[in-house]
């Protein structure tokens, strides 16, 4: 089920899905940008197709050495090139959404549509929200999709960036760009016998702090020493003085008071050294 | 004093590698190869470590363990929740039905189901087209203000050569795809647009009435209206009845915005888009039909009166198909949309 965000809660273009298993887990919806270089790769394949296609039936008419032959050759490519043109209008999203949930476009970028409960849509869902998109090209009923205007605006009110298409159909558009494991944040070098003898036992974060500093830590091998020197020592003074360590050198600082909090209240966690064990 | 500590990251990791591994793997193969390509042993794997993730998922947020390896689990756990839940079956978790089924049964009775919507569609694009039929055989000159000169010329000199000029059959093909991605496409639009409160579809079918009309009534002032009968009637009934199944679609999506009852806006469009897109489908396969007919039948040097009997026979089938097609076989299982908004 879709859930509406609480009051309060960041403002986020992502949308939490709760499963049969009550596990709620996070899809992040795609924004009007992203979807139009979709479309428009979507679109460049299949003109390039419907061009090649083109030249096909030429070299096949031209090179037909009876007159009649070149005509009747010729009026069947034309009628199969106009057919493939109200294919890639109507036929092309709207199969292969409902075949593998994106489209070659789409998935270049990393988008598959869903249904706003989190599943894989439908062949109804597919066509509807494809053939939807002549009402989302309003008011210029013929561009189909490229200005679309009546799109765009319905993307920037709705929450879920949903176009009207998506809107009729119960849809969404999701990234599906998927975290690799990484491994945990490891303090390199191992803490000193003489910094781990001036840090407390009891170092508490709350989900906030540890985020923060983990980001910052993990970040913080791109930043120049100077820049990560100034970020450390906004915050590294602040939580020395709550743990009563001194931040000589901020960053360092942040990453013994991280390493020990993520290794509190572990139960197999090595007693003293809070040097982490390897990860597998 | 905890009963139970929760072990660091490292170890958690350490002991349910394996299976997120496993659970990856069998998610990769679906995604590149499909559900078929599982052995037996992924099959019955499938589940239980699906299952498996989400608690692990749940224990890593619940413990806060670093955000890469919650996402991760996340990622992986919405991978598998996708593919659990598609295979072949709808949005509300119903087994889609076979299409002879919808083609026999499930479109006529959509029609039925939204029935004031389509005669308010045949109303929109009959009475103009009337309008325009007469209006031109009275006086040519009215066609001209609805159609371009430049196009009425040609089909004038076209109809009253008549069809014993065998035109080729690559010619014949050209226009059945000029027919396809013409009207077929004028149909989707037609329903398409009725998503503006239905003015869209009133625009397409008053526009496409006045049009058709006038110039069936220019080319019979022209002293050539019987061989333009002879070619409508073959595919007219396909056709016209087509675009306006899809504009009365289009209009009954549109009215589904302006009188919601006691539904949101929003949810009364969802209800009724799914009750209508089967009249959709069946508007285009009927319009597809058309092409053909037009293309490859109604062009062609078959007499007259032939190609007249065959037209009328058509008309009556499409109607007798429209009003009686899915009726009496379990009309109770109408299910499908039926609690979507009506017109009353």
């Amino acid at each position: 089920m879709l859930r509406d965000v609480e009051p309060g809660a960041p403002l986020d273009t992502d949308i939490a899905i709760e499963t049969p298993e009550h596990i709620v887990f996070r899809h992040r919806v795609a924004g009007p940008a992203r979807r139009l270089l979709a479309y428009l790769l979507d679109l460049a394949i299949c003109y390039g197709a419907l061009v090649a296609v083109a030249l096909v039936v030429m070299a096949i008419a031209f090179g037909a050495s009876a007159r009649g032959a070149t005509e009747a050759v010729g009026g069947a490519g034309i009628g199969l090139l106009l057919v493939l043109a109200f294919a890639i209008q109507w036929v092309y999203f709207a199969v292969l959404e409902a075949w593998r949930g994106t489209t070659p476009g789409k998935a270049a970028l990393g988008l598959r549509v869903l249904t706003t409960t989190g599943r894989p849509i439908g062949f109804r869902e597919a066509a509807l929200r494809n053939v939807l998109r002549a009402a989302d090209a309003l008011p210029l009923a013929y561009t189909a999709g490229c200005l679309s205007i009546a799109g765009l605006a319905s993307m920037v009110v709705t929450r879920h960036f949903q176009r009207l298409g998506d809107l009729a159909a119960a849809t969404i558009v999701v990234m599906t760009s998927r975290a690799r494991a990484t491994a945990p944040f490891v303090l390199s070098p191992p803490a000193l016998p003489q910094e781990l003898a001036l840090l407390s036992d009891d170092v508490r974060l709350d989900a906030d702090e540890r985020q923060a500093i983990e980001l910052f830590l993990r970040r913080a091998g791109q930043l120049g020493p100077a820049r990560s020197h100034e970020l450390a020592s906004m915050i590294a003074p602040v939580l020395g003085a709550r743990f009563g360590v001194p931040s000589a050198d901020p960053s360092r600082t942040l990453a013994l008071i991280y390493d020990r909090a993520a290794s509190a209240g572990r139960g197999d966690a090595p007693p003293s050294s809070r040097a982490p064990g390897a990860w597998i | 004093m905890d009963l139970a500590q929760p072990p660091t990251e490292a170890a958690f990791a350490g002991r349910r590698w394996a299976d997120w591994e496993r659970l990856d793997a069998i998610v990769g193969t679906v995604q590149k190869r499909g559900l078929r390509a599982l052995g037996p042993a992924d099959v019955a794997q499938f589940s239980p470590l699906y299952r498996d993730v989400c608690a692990d998922l749940a224990h890593a947020q619940a413990v806060r363990y670093s955000a890469p390896l919650v996402d991760y689990l996340q990622g992986l756990a919405a991978e598998a929740h996708t593919l659990l839940y598609s295979g072949g079956t709808g949005r509300r978790g119903q087994a889609s039905r076979p299409w002879a089924r919808v083609a026999l049964e499930a479109f006529p009775r959509a029609v039925r189901r939204h029935k004031v919507a389509m005669l308010i569609a045949f109303a929109l694009f009959f009475v103009p087209f009337l309008g325009g039929l007469l209006g031109s055989m009275a006086d040519p000159a009215f066609a001209v203000r609805i159609v371009p000169e430049s196009q009425l010329r040609p089909l004038v000199d076209a109809y009253r050569e008549g069809f014993d000029s065998q035109r080729g059959a690559g010619l014949d093909a050209a226009m059945a795809g000029f027919y396809v991605n013409n009207n077929v496409g004028i149909a989707l639009r037609c329903f398409a647009t009725g998503l503006a409160f239905g003015l869209g579809s009133a625009f397409y079918l008053v526009e496409n009435g006045l049009a058709t009309g006038a110039i069936m009534g220019y080319v019979a002032a022209h002293g050539a209206g019987g061989n333009i009968l002879t070619f409508v009637v073959g595919h007219g009934s396909l056709e016209l009845g087509a675009i306006g199944l899809a504009g009365g679609a289009g209009l009954q999506l549109g009215w589904s915005l302006v009188a919601p009852g006691d539904r949101t806006r929003v949810a009364s469009l969802q209800a009724c888009a799914r009750s209508v897109v089967v009249v959709v489908f069946g508007a285009s396969v009927m319009l597809f039909m058309a092409a053909a007919v037009e293309g490859f039948w109604s062009s062609s040097s078959v007499p007259a009166a032939v190609k007249r009997g065959v037209g009328l026979a058509m008309f009556a089938i499409v109607a007798a198909y429209i009003a009686l097609g899915g009726r009496g076989s379990g009309d109770a299982e109408t299910a499908d949309g039926s609690e979507g908004p009506r017109w009353t």
